[in-house]
Protein backbone atom coordinates (compact mmCIF):
# COMPACT_ATOMS: atom_id res chain seq x y z
CA UNK A 1 0.00 0.00 0.00
CA UNK A 2 1.39 3.41 -0.99
CA UNK A 3 1.20 5.69 2.50
CA UNK A 4 -0.98 8.41 2.55
CA UNK A 5 0.86 11.72 3.65
CA UNK A 6 -0.06 15.20 4.69
CA UNK A 7 -3.16 16.26 5.86
CA UNK A 8 -5.16 13.93 4.79
CA UNK A 9 -3.14 10.69 6.19
CA UNK A 10 -5.42 8.76 8.89
CA UNK A 11 -2.61 7.50 10.11
CA UNK A 12 1.03 8.06 10.65
CA UNK A 13 3.19 6.93 7.01
CA UNK A 14 4.94 4.99 9.21
CA UNK A 15 2.09 2.66 9.23
CA UNK A 16 2.45 1.75 5.97
CA UNK A 17 5.76 0.09 6.62
CA UNK A 18 4.61 -2.34 8.74
CA UNK A 19 2.53 -5.08 8.74
CA UNK A 20 -0.90 -4.49 10.47
CA UNK A 21 -3.40 -7.11 11.47
CA UNK A 22 -6.55 -6.15 12.62
CA UNK A 23 -8.61 -8.79 14.47
CA UNK A 24 -11.96 -6.88 14.78
CA UNK A 25 -13.00 -5.75 11.57
CA UNK A 26 -16.85 -6.06 11.40
CA UNK A 27 -18.78 -6.83 7.64
CA UNK A 28 -22.50 -6.18 7.60
CA UNK A 29 -24.11 -7.89 4.74
CA UNK A 30 -26.76 -6.48 3.48
CA UNK A 31 -29.61 -8.48 5.67
CA UNK A 32 -31.56 -9.99 2.35
CA UNK A 33 -28.59 -10.89 1.07
CA UNK A 34 -27.55 -12.80 4.23
CA UNK A 35 -30.64 -14.69 4.05
CA UNK A 36 -30.31 -16.24 0.79
CA UNK A 37 -28.09 -17.99 2.49
CA UNK A 38 -30.13 -20.10 5.12
CA UNK A 39 -30.74 -23.55 4.09
CA UNK A 40 -33.21 -24.33 6.11
CA UNK A 41 -36.81 -23.16 4.38
CA UNK A 42 -38.58 -22.36 7.27
CA UNK A 43 -36.18 -20.24 9.09
CA UNK A 44 -35.56 -18.61 5.64
CA UNK A 45 -39.17 -17.58 5.64
CA UNK A 46 -39.20 -16.25 8.55
CA UNK A 47 -36.19 -13.87 7.94
CA UNK A 48 -37.85 -13.05 4.98
CA UNK A 49 -40.95 -11.85 6.61
CA UNK A 50 -39.93 -10.74 9.79
CA UNK A 51 -37.10 -8.46 10.80
CA UNK A 52 -34.12 -9.76 12.11
CA UNK A 53 -33.01 -7.83 15.33
CA UNK A 54 -33.70 -7.92 19.21
CA UNK A 55 -35.87 -9.80 20.53
CA UNK A 56 -38.70 -7.97 22.12
CA UNK A 57 -38.08 -6.74 25.25
CA UNK A 58 -38.30 -4.04 27.38
CA UNK A 59 -36.04 -1.05 25.92
CA UNK A 60 -34.03 0.33 28.72
CA UNK A 61 -30.17 1.58 27.03
CA UNK A 62 -29.21 2.41 23.46
CA UNK A 63 -26.03 3.51 22.63
CA UNK A 64 -27.87 5.86 20.40
CA UNK A 65 -28.65 8.16 23.41
CA UNK A 66 -24.68 8.79 24.16
CA UNK A 67 -24.14 10.36 21.15
CA UNK A 68 -25.52 13.60 19.80
CA UNK A 69 -27.50 13.36 17.14
CA UNK A 70 -28.81 9.72 17.41
CA UNK A 71 -27.63 6.64 16.06
CA UNK A 72 -24.12 7.22 14.27
CA UNK A 73 -21.75 5.45 16.65
CA UNK A 74 -23.28 1.53 14.98
CA UNK A 75 -21.35 2.91 11.13
CA UNK A 76 -19.66 5.94 12.01
CA UNK A 77 -16.85 5.18 9.49
CA UNK A 78 -19.49 3.33 6.99
CA UNK A 79 -20.98 0.14 6.40
CA UNK A 80 -18.57 -2.92 5.01
CA UNK A 81 -21.42 -5.31 3.05
CA UNK A 82 -18.62 -7.36 0.35
CA UNK A 83 -14.88 -8.00 0.87
CA UNK A 84 -14.21 -4.72 -1.21
CA UNK A 85 -15.53 -2.51 1.20
CA UNK A 86 -13.04 -4.12 3.53
CA UNK A 87 -9.95 -3.61 1.62
CA UNK A 88 -11.09 0.03 0.48
CA UNK A 89 -11.51 1.04 4.20
CA UNK A 90 -8.44 -0.91 5.62
CA UNK A 91 -6.23 0.45 3.10
CA UNK A 92 -6.86 3.97 4.75
CA UNK A 93 -5.85 2.92 8.13
CA UNK A 94 -2.65 1.32 6.82
CA UNK A 95 -4.39 -2.32 7.64
CA UNK A 96 -2.90 -4.81 5.92
CA UNK A 97 -4.54 -7.87 7.15
CA UNK A 98 -8.27 -7.14 8.20
CA UNK A 99 -9.35 -10.60 10.06
CA UNK A 100 -13.19 -10.53 9.09
CA UNK A 101 -16.30 -11.10 11.06
CA UNK A 102 -19.73 -11.41 10.36
CA UNK A 103 -20.22 -9.52 13.94
CA UNK A 104 -23.60 -10.32 14.47
CA UNK A 105 -23.70 -9.50 17.85
CA UNK A 106 -27.31 -9.73 18.31
CA UNK A 107 -27.35 -13.49 17.63
CA UNK A 108 -27.41 -14.52 21.13
CA UNK A 109 -30.36 -12.45 21.54
CA UNK A 110 -32.22 -14.42 19.58
CA UNK A 111 -34.55 -16.64 21.64
CA UNK A 112 -35.15 -19.09 18.76
CA UNK A 113 -32.52 -21.82 18.82
CA UNK A 114 -34.00 -22.78 15.06
CA UNK A 115 -33.80 -18.91 14.17
CA UNK A 116 -30.35 -18.31 15.89
CA UNK A 117 -28.48 -21.50 14.75
CA UNK A 118 -29.93 -20.50 11.35
CA UNK A 119 -28.04 -17.21 11.27
CA UNK A 120 -24.73 -18.99 12.19
CA UNK A 121 -24.80 -21.49 9.08
CA UNK A 122 -25.94 -18.43 6.35
CA UNK A 123 -23.27 -16.27 7.77
CA UNK A 124 -20.63 -19.01 7.69
CA UNK A 125 -21.78 -19.84 4.20
CA UNK A 126 -21.85 -16.10 2.80
CA UNK A 127 -18.13 -15.69 4.80
CA UNK A 128 -17.44 -18.88 2.21
CA UNK A 129 -18.72 -17.73 -0.73
CA UNK A 130 -18.39 -13.52 -0.53
CA UNK A 131 -15.77 -12.91 1.99
CA UNK A 132 -12.66 -15.66 1.87
CA UNK A 133 -12.46 -16.27 -2.55
CA UNK A 134 -11.61 -12.85 -2.36
CA UNK A 135 -8.24 -13.21 -0.62
CA UNK A 136 -9.59 -11.84 2.72
CA UNK A 137 -9.07 -14.67 5.99
CA UNK A 138 -12.04 -14.34 8.45
CA UNK A 139 -13.55 -15.65 11.58
CA UNK A 140 -16.45 -18.66 11.25
CA UNK A 141 -19.26 -17.81 13.91
CA UNK A 142 -19.56 -20.68 16.26
CA UNK A 143 -23.06 -21.15 17.97
CA UNK A 144 -22.04 -21.68 21.59
CA UNK A 145 -25.63 -21.75 23.08
CA UNK A 146 -25.51 -25.22 21.05
CA UNK A 147 -22.49 -27.36 21.47
CA UNK A 148 -23.43 -29.91 19.40
CA UNK A 149 -24.24 -27.92 16.30
CA UNK A 150 -21.08 -25.53 17.43
CA UNK A 151 -19.03 -28.78 16.80
CA UNK A 152 -21.18 -29.55 13.59
CA UNK A 153 -20.43 -26.11 12.08
CA UNK A 154 -16.76 -26.42 12.96
CA UNK A 155 -16.45 -29.23 11.46
CA UNK A 156 -18.44 -28.66 8.17
CA UNK A 157 -16.24 -25.35 7.78
CA UNK A 158 -13.74 -25.28 10.37
CA UNK A 159 -10.70 -26.86 8.04
CA UNK A 160 -11.55 -24.16 4.73
CA UNK A 161 -8.97 -21.94 3.62
CA UNK A 162 -9.38 -19.10 5.18
CA UNK A 163 -11.36 -19.91 8.36
CA UNK A 164 -8.51 -19.04 10.67
CA UNK A 165 -10.47 -18.80 14.07
CA UNK A 166 -13.97 -19.32 15.84
CA UNK A 167 -16.37 -16.13 16.45
CA UNK A 168 -18.42 -16.22 19.67
CA UNK A 169 -19.17 -14.39 22.41
CA UNK A 170 -18.47 -13.79 26.19
CA UNK A 171 -21.53 -11.60 28.49
CA UNK A 172 -24.04 -13.14 30.63
CA UNK A 173 -24.20 -16.82 29.69
CA UNK A 174 -23.20 -19.93 30.63
CA UNK A 175 -19.17 -19.58 31.57
CA UNK A 176 -17.43 -21.71 29.24
CA UNK A 177 -15.84 -23.27 32.29
CA UNK A 178 -18.56 -25.86 32.31
CA UNK A 179 -17.72 -29.31 31.10
CA UNK A 180 -20.56 -28.99 28.92
CA UNK A 181 -18.04 -27.26 26.34
CA UNK A 182 -15.81 -29.74 26.11
CA UNK A 183 -16.76 -30.72 22.84
CA UNK A 184 -16.42 -27.72 21.61
CA UNK A 185 -13.12 -27.25 22.87
CA UNK A 186 -12.24 -30.64 21.49
CA UNK A 187 -13.24 -29.83 18.23
CA UNK A 188 -11.42 -26.21 17.91
CA UNK A 189 -8.04 -28.16 19.40
CA UNK A 190 -8.33 -30.25 16.81
CA UNK A 191 -8.70 -27.40 13.66
CA UNK A 192 -6.21 -25.90 15.21
CA UNK A 193 -8.85 -22.36 15.78
CA UNK A 194 -8.49 -20.35 18.89
CA UNK A 195 -12.01 -18.85 20.21
CA UNK A 196 -12.49 -15.41 19.53
CA UNK A 197 -14.75 -14.02 22.25
CA UNK A 198 -16.41 -10.98 21.71
CA UNK A 199 -18.54 -8.89 23.77
CA UNK A 200 -22.14 -9.31 22.87
CA UNK A 201 -25.38 -6.98 22.80
CA UNK A 202 -27.05 -9.17 25.13
CA UNK A 203 -25.33 -7.05 28.29
CA UNK A 204 -25.86 -7.40 31.71
CA UNK A 205 -29.59 -9.16 32.58
CA UNK A 206 -32.60 -6.92 32.49
CA UNK A 207 -34.90 -6.92 35.28
CA UNK A 208 -32.18 -7.60 37.52
CA UNK A 209 -30.36 -4.52 39.93
CA UNK A 210 -26.71 -4.42 38.14
CA UNK A 211 -28.69 -4.49 34.54
CA UNK A 212 -31.05 -1.94 35.42
CA UNK A 213 -28.89 0.58 36.88
CA UNK A 214 -26.88 0.73 34.71
CA UNK A 215 -28.22 3.88 32.72
CA UNK A 216 -24.87 5.11 30.70
CA UNK A 217 -22.87 3.83 27.41
CA UNK A 218 -19.15 4.37 29.90
CA UNK A 219 -21.38 1.79 31.85
CA UNK A 220 -22.73 -0.80 29.31
CA UNK A 221 -20.31 -0.64 26.91
CA UNK A 222 -16.79 0.41 28.46
CA UNK A 223 -17.47 -1.53 31.74
CA UNK A 224 -19.93 -4.48 31.69
CA UNK A 225 -17.71 -6.20 28.66
CA UNK A 226 -14.39 -6.02 30.72
CA UNK A 227 -16.22 -7.27 33.80
CA UNK A 228 -17.77 -10.16 31.61
CA UNK A 229 -14.63 -10.60 29.82
CA UNK A 230 -12.61 -11.19 32.83
CA UNK A 231 -14.88 -13.16 34.33
CA UNK A 232 -14.42 -15.23 31.46
CA UNK A 233 -10.95 -15.75 31.24
CA UNK A 234 -10.43 -16.28 35.26
CA UNK A 235 -13.53 -19.15 35.17
CA UNK A 236 -11.54 -21.15 32.12
CA UNK A 237 -8.72 -20.85 33.79
CA UNK A 238 -9.59 -21.87 37.68
CA UNK A 239 -11.66 -24.57 35.97
CA UNK A 240 -9.33 -26.34 34.33
CA UNK A 241 -9.76 -25.57 31.05
CA UNK A 242 -6.52 -25.04 29.89
CA UNK A 243 -4.94 -28.15 31.66
CA UNK A 244 -7.25 -30.22 30.39
CA UNK A 245 -6.56 -28.48 26.93
CA UNK A 246 -3.43 -26.79 26.85
CA UNK A 247 -3.42 -25.95 23.34
CA UNK A 248 -6.50 -24.42 23.20
CA UNK A 249 -5.50 -20.18 22.95
CA UNK A 250 -8.64 -18.14 24.01
CA UNK A 251 -8.91 -14.25 22.13
CA UNK A 252 -10.84 -11.63 24.43
CA UNK A 253 -12.20 -9.20 21.85
CA UNK A 254 -13.17 -5.81 23.05
CA UNK A 255 -13.54 -6.66 26.60
CA UNK A 256 -10.78 -4.82 27.59
CA UNK A 257 -7.08 -5.02 28.35
CA UNK A 258 -6.26 -2.81 30.87
CA UNK A 259 -7.51 -5.42 33.46
CA UNK A 260 -4.62 -8.08 32.99
CA UNK A 261 -2.41 -6.78 35.82
CA UNK A 262 -4.90 -6.68 38.15
CA UNK A 263 -6.22 -10.57 37.05
CA UNK A 264 -2.74 -11.82 37.27
CA UNK A 265 -1.49 -10.60 40.76
CA UNK A 266 -5.00 -11.59 42.01
CA UNK A 267 -5.66 -14.67 40.37
CA UNK A 268 -2.08 -15.94 41.69
CA UNK A 269 -2.94 -14.48 45.39
CA UNK A 270 -6.04 -16.16 45.84
CA UNK A 271 -5.42 -19.31 44.25
CA UNK A 272 -2.04 -20.13 46.25
CA UNK A 273 -3.81 -19.19 49.60
CA UNK A 274 -6.62 -20.75 48.76
CA UNK A 275 -6.06 -23.79 46.54
CA UNK A 276 -8.29 -26.93 47.92
CA UNK A 277 -11.34 -26.62 45.93
CA UNK A 278 -9.67 -26.76 42.79
CA UNK A 279 -10.14 -30.57 43.27
CA UNK A 280 -13.67 -30.25 43.70
CA UNK A 281 -13.95 -28.38 39.77
CA UNK A 282 -15.76 -31.58 38.15
CA UNK A 283 -13.19 -31.11 34.78
CA UNK A 284 -10.43 -31.64 37.33
CA UNK A 285 -11.97 -34.24 39.44
CA UNK A 286 -12.51 -36.57 36.60
CA UNK A 287 -8.55 -35.79 35.36
CA UNK A 288 -7.84 -36.14 39.04
CA UNK A 289 -6.49 -33.24 39.47
CA UNK A 290 -5.96 -31.36 42.62
CA UNK A 291 -3.92 -28.59 41.11
CA UNK A 292 -3.28 -25.99 38.66
CA UNK A 293 -1.22 -27.50 36.45
CA UNK A 294 0.67 -24.25 36.47
CA UNK A 295 0.41 -20.75 38.28
CA UNK A 296 -3.02 -19.01 37.40
CA UNK A 297 -0.80 -15.80 35.61
CA UNK A 298 0.68 -18.08 33.15
CA UNK A 299 -2.23 -19.57 31.82
CA UNK A 300 -2.84 -15.43 30.89
CA UNK A 301 0.33 -15.46 29.55
CA UNK A 302 0.51 -18.60 27.43
CA UNK A 303 -2.93 -19.41 26.58
CA UNK A 304 -5.53 -15.68 26.74
CA UNK A 305 -4.93 -13.01 24.40
CA UNK A 306 -6.87 -9.92 24.12
CA UNK A 307 -7.48 -7.28 21.77
CA UNK A 308 -6.51 -3.37 22.33
CA UNK A 309 -9.33 -1.05 21.04
CA UNK A 310 -9.53 1.30 22.35
CA UNK A 311 -6.07 1.19 23.67
CA UNK A 312 -6.90 4.25 26.17
CA UNK A 313 -3.57 4.98 27.34
CA UNK A 314 -2.31 7.25 30.27
CA UNK A 315 -1.03 10.46 29.20
CA UNK A 316 2.60 9.75 30.13
CA UNK A 317 4.95 7.82 28.20
CA UNK A 318 6.07 6.03 31.23
CA UNK A 319 3.07 5.28 32.78
CA UNK A 320 1.67 3.51 29.20
CA UNK A 321 5.04 2.09 29.28
CA UNK A 322 4.69 0.27 32.76
CA UNK A 323 1.01 -0.79 31.73
CA UNK A 324 1.87 -2.35 29.01
CA UNK A 325 4.89 -4.08 30.85
CA UNK A 326 2.83 -5.48 33.85
CA UNK A 327 0.14 -6.68 31.05
CA UNK A 328 2.88 -8.75 29.59
CA UNK A 329 1.60 -6.80 25.98
CA UNK A 330 4.46 -8.25 24.33
CA UNK A 331 2.91 -11.57 23.90
CA UNK A 332 -1.06 -11.05 25.40
CA UNK A 333 -2.06 -7.69 22.60
CA UNK A 334 -3.36 -8.34 19.47
CA UNK A 335 -4.35 -4.70 17.78
CA UNK A 336 -7.93 -4.55 16.51
CA UNK A 337 -9.63 -1.36 14.98
CA UNK A 338 -13.07 -2.27 15.43
CA UNK A 339 -13.83 -0.80 12.05
CA UNK A 340 -16.82 0.62 11.41
CA UNK A 341 -17.97 1.66 15.06
CA UNK A 342 -17.36 4.73 16.30
CA UNK A 343 -14.52 3.14 19.04
CA UNK A 344 -12.74 3.15 16.23
CA UNK A 345 -8.57 2.85 17.34
CA UNK A 346 -6.17 2.50 14.49
CA UNK A 347 -2.65 1.64 15.43
CA UNK A 348 -1.50 5.75 15.47
CA UNK A 349 -0.30 5.21 19.71
CA UNK A 350 2.30 2.53 17.91
CA UNK A 351 3.55 5.11 16.22
CA UNK A 352 3.47 8.25 17.79
CA UNK A 353 4.35 7.06 22.04
CA UNK A 354 7.33 6.15 22.71
CA UNK A 355 6.07 3.66 25.29
CA UNK A 356 5.99 1.36 21.91
CA UNK A 357 9.71 0.21 20.44
CA UNK A 358 10.07 -1.50 17.51
CA UNK A 359 9.80 -4.99 19.23
CA UNK A 360 6.74 -4.14 21.07
CA UNK A 361 4.89 -2.39 17.93
CA UNK A 362 5.64 -5.49 15.49
CA UNK A 363 4.62 -7.97 18.31
CA UNK A 364 1.28 -5.96 18.73
CA UNK A 365 0.81 -5.18 15.51
CA UNK A 366 1.39 -8.50 13.71
CA UNK A 367 3.88 -11.16 15.36
CA UNK A 368 1.19 -12.44 17.90
CA UNK A 369 -1.62 -12.54 16.02
CA UNK A 370 0.36 -14.07 12.50
CA UNK A 371 1.71 -17.05 15.31
CA UNK A 372 -1.65 -17.46 16.71
CA UNK A 373 -3.65 -17.90 13.69
CA UNK A 374 -0.85 -18.95 11.35
CA UNK A 375 -1.26 -16.59 8.87
CA UNK B 1 -9.16 17.29 -0.50
CA UNK B 2 -5.82 19.05 0.66
CA UNK B 3 -3.70 21.57 -0.77
CA UNK B 4 -0.15 22.08 0.14
CA UNK B 5 0.64 25.90 -0.01
CA UNK B 6 4.00 26.56 -0.96
CA UNK B 7 6.28 29.70 -0.22
CA UNK B 8 5.76 31.50 -2.95
CA UNK B 9 1.66 32.32 -2.19
CA UNK B 10 0.50 35.63 -1.05
CA UNK B 11 1.24 36.91 2.71
CA UNK B 12 -0.22 39.85 3.26
CA UNK B 13 -0.55 40.85 7.05
CA UNK B 14 0.30 37.50 8.23
CA UNK B 15 -2.34 36.13 6.50
CA UNK B 16 -1.44 33.60 3.63
CA UNK B 17 -3.60 33.03 0.65
CA UNK B 18 -4.66 29.08 0.80
CA UNK B 19 -7.48 28.59 -1.74
CA UNK B 20 -9.85 30.00 -3.58
CA UNK B 21 -13.05 30.10 -1.53
CA UNK B 22 -15.38 28.10 -4.33
CA UNK B 23 -13.06 25.28 -3.90
CA UNK B 24 -14.42 24.17 -0.41
CA UNK B 25 -18.12 23.16 -0.51
CA UNK B 26 -20.23 23.63 2.07
CA UNK B 27 -20.20 20.92 4.65
CA UNK B 28 -16.83 20.02 3.74
CA UNK B 29 -13.21 20.34 4.72
CA UNK B 30 -10.04 20.65 3.47
CA UNK B 31 -6.24 20.03 4.52
CA UNK B 32 -3.96 22.45 3.97
CA UNK B 33 0.10 22.52 4.92
CA UNK B 34 1.27 26.06 6.22
CA UNK B 35 4.94 26.46 7.15
CA UNK B 36 5.15 23.24 7.90
CA UNK B 37 2.01 23.25 10.02
CA UNK B 38 -1.42 21.31 9.26
CA UNK B 39 -4.59 23.27 9.15
CA UNK B 40 -7.99 22.13 8.49
CA UNK B 41 -10.27 25.00 6.58
CA UNK B 42 -14.06 24.28 7.05
CA UNK B 43 -17.14 25.99 5.03
CA UNK B 44 -19.56 25.49 7.14
CA UNK B 45 -23.20 27.26 5.27
CA UNK B 46 -20.60 30.11 3.83
CA UNK B 47 -18.81 30.71 7.23
CA UNK B 48 -15.06 29.64 6.90
CA UNK B 49 -13.04 28.38 9.74
CA UNK B 50 -9.40 27.12 10.17
CA UNK B 51 -7.85 25.17 12.80
CA UNK B 52 -5.34 22.93 13.77
CA UNK B 53 -6.17 19.79 11.49
CA UNK B 54 -5.18 17.08 14.31
CA UNK B 55 -8.26 16.35 16.79
CA UNK B 56 -6.80 16.25 20.69
CA UNK B 57 -8.02 13.06 20.96
CA UNK B 58 -6.26 10.87 18.71
CA UNK B 59 -4.40 12.81 16.19
CA UNK B 60 -7.44 12.35 13.35
CA UNK B 61 -7.28 14.56 10.71
CA UNK B 62 -10.23 16.81 11.41
CA UNK B 63 -10.43 17.73 7.60
CA UNK B 64 -11.60 15.01 6.45
CA UNK B 65 -14.98 16.02 7.64
CA UNK B 66 -18.24 15.79 5.49
CA UNK B 67 -16.06 12.84 3.23
CA UNK B 68 -18.48 9.97 2.34
CA UNK B 69 -18.66 6.94 3.72
CA UNK B 70 -18.45 3.43 2.67
CA UNK B 71 -22.04 2.85 1.53
CA UNK B 72 -23.27 5.97 3.52
CA UNK B 73 -26.35 5.38 2.27
CA UNK B 74 -26.94 3.09 4.33
CA UNK B 75 -25.87 4.56 7.34
CA UNK B 76 -27.25 6.90 9.72
CA UNK B 77 -25.18 10.00 8.09
CA UNK B 78 -23.41 9.44 4.92
CA UNK B 79 -20.73 11.21 5.64
CA UNK B 80 -17.98 10.88 8.31
CA UNK B 81 -18.37 13.65 10.96
CA UNK B 82 -20.31 17.18 10.99
CA UNK B 83 -20.75 20.65 11.99
CA UNK B 84 -23.06 21.36 14.56
CA UNK B 85 -24.83 24.75 15.46
CA UNK B 86 -22.63 25.79 17.94
CA UNK B 87 -20.72 25.79 15.99
CA UNK B 88 -18.02 22.75 16.43
CA UNK B 89 -16.94 20.24 13.81
CA UNK B 90 -17.49 16.97 14.50
CA UNK B 91 -13.70 14.30 14.62
CA UNK B 92 -14.60 11.97 11.30
CA UNK B 93 -13.17 8.89 13.51
CA UNK B 94 -14.81 9.41 16.73
CA UNK B 95 -17.43 12.21 16.74
CA UNK B 96 -15.44 14.55 19.58
CA UNK B 97 -16.98 17.82 19.03
CA UNK B 98 -14.46 20.65 18.69
CA UNK B 99 -15.60 24.21 18.89
CA UNK B 100 -14.51 26.31 16.12
CA UNK B 101 -14.06 29.24 17.75
CA UNK B 102 -12.18 27.98 20.77
CA UNK B 103 -11.04 25.00 19.52
CA UNK B 104 -11.66 23.61 23.07
CA UNK B 105 -13.61 19.96 23.45
CA UNK B 106 -15.78 20.72 26.27
CA UNK B 107 -16.06 17.18 27.63
CA UNK B 108 -12.22 16.53 28.15
CA UNK B 109 -11.22 20.29 28.56
CA UNK B 110 -8.57 19.55 25.37
CA UNK B 111 -8.12 22.21 23.33
CA UNK B 112 -6.25 23.22 19.67
CA UNK B 113 -5.40 25.84 18.11
CA UNK B 114 -7.95 27.81 15.81
CA UNK B 115 -6.61 30.84 12.93
CA UNK B 116 -7.78 33.64 11.89
CA UNK B 117 -9.27 33.35 8.90
CA UNK B 118 -10.52 35.85 5.66
CA UNK B 119 -12.06 35.70 2.52
CA UNK B 120 -11.36 38.50 0.05
CA UNK B 121 -11.96 38.93 -3.39
CA UNK B 122 -12.74 35.02 -3.84
CA UNK B 123 -9.37 33.79 -1.98
CA UNK B 124 -9.29 32.25 1.61
CA UNK B 125 -6.42 33.68 3.69
CA UNK B 126 -5.38 32.08 6.94
CA UNK B 127 -2.93 33.27 9.42
CA UNK B 128 -0.85 30.92 11.51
Amino acid sequence: MPPVKGPEAEVPPEAYDTRIIDLDFHVNPAEKELIKYVEDPVAREKFESVEFGMAPRKAKWDAAWSVAGGNEGLYTQGRAEVAEDVKMAAEKFAIDDPIVNIGINNAPTQHNPVQRNAIVQAANDFTLDRIVPEGLDALMMVPQWDVEYAVEEINRVGNEDGIIGAYGWFGPFHLFGEERFDPLFEALVEHDLPLVLHGSLNFWPQDTPVGDGMITWTEQLGFDWPVHAMLTTVNMIMTGVFDKYPDLNVVMEEGGHWWLPFARYRMNEFYEMHPDDIQMVPRMHDLGKDRLDRTPSEYLRENIYVTTQPMAPPERANDFSQMLDQSMAEDTFLYSSDWPHQTLDPATWAFTNSAFDENLRNAVLHENAAELFGI
Amino acid sequence: MSENVNDESPVEDGFTRVVAADELEPGKGMGVEIDGIEVALFNVDGEFHAMSNRCPHQRAPLCKVGEKKINGDKCWNENRGGFTDKPAVTCPWHLWEIDLESGEHEASGKRIGVFDIKVEDGDVFVAI
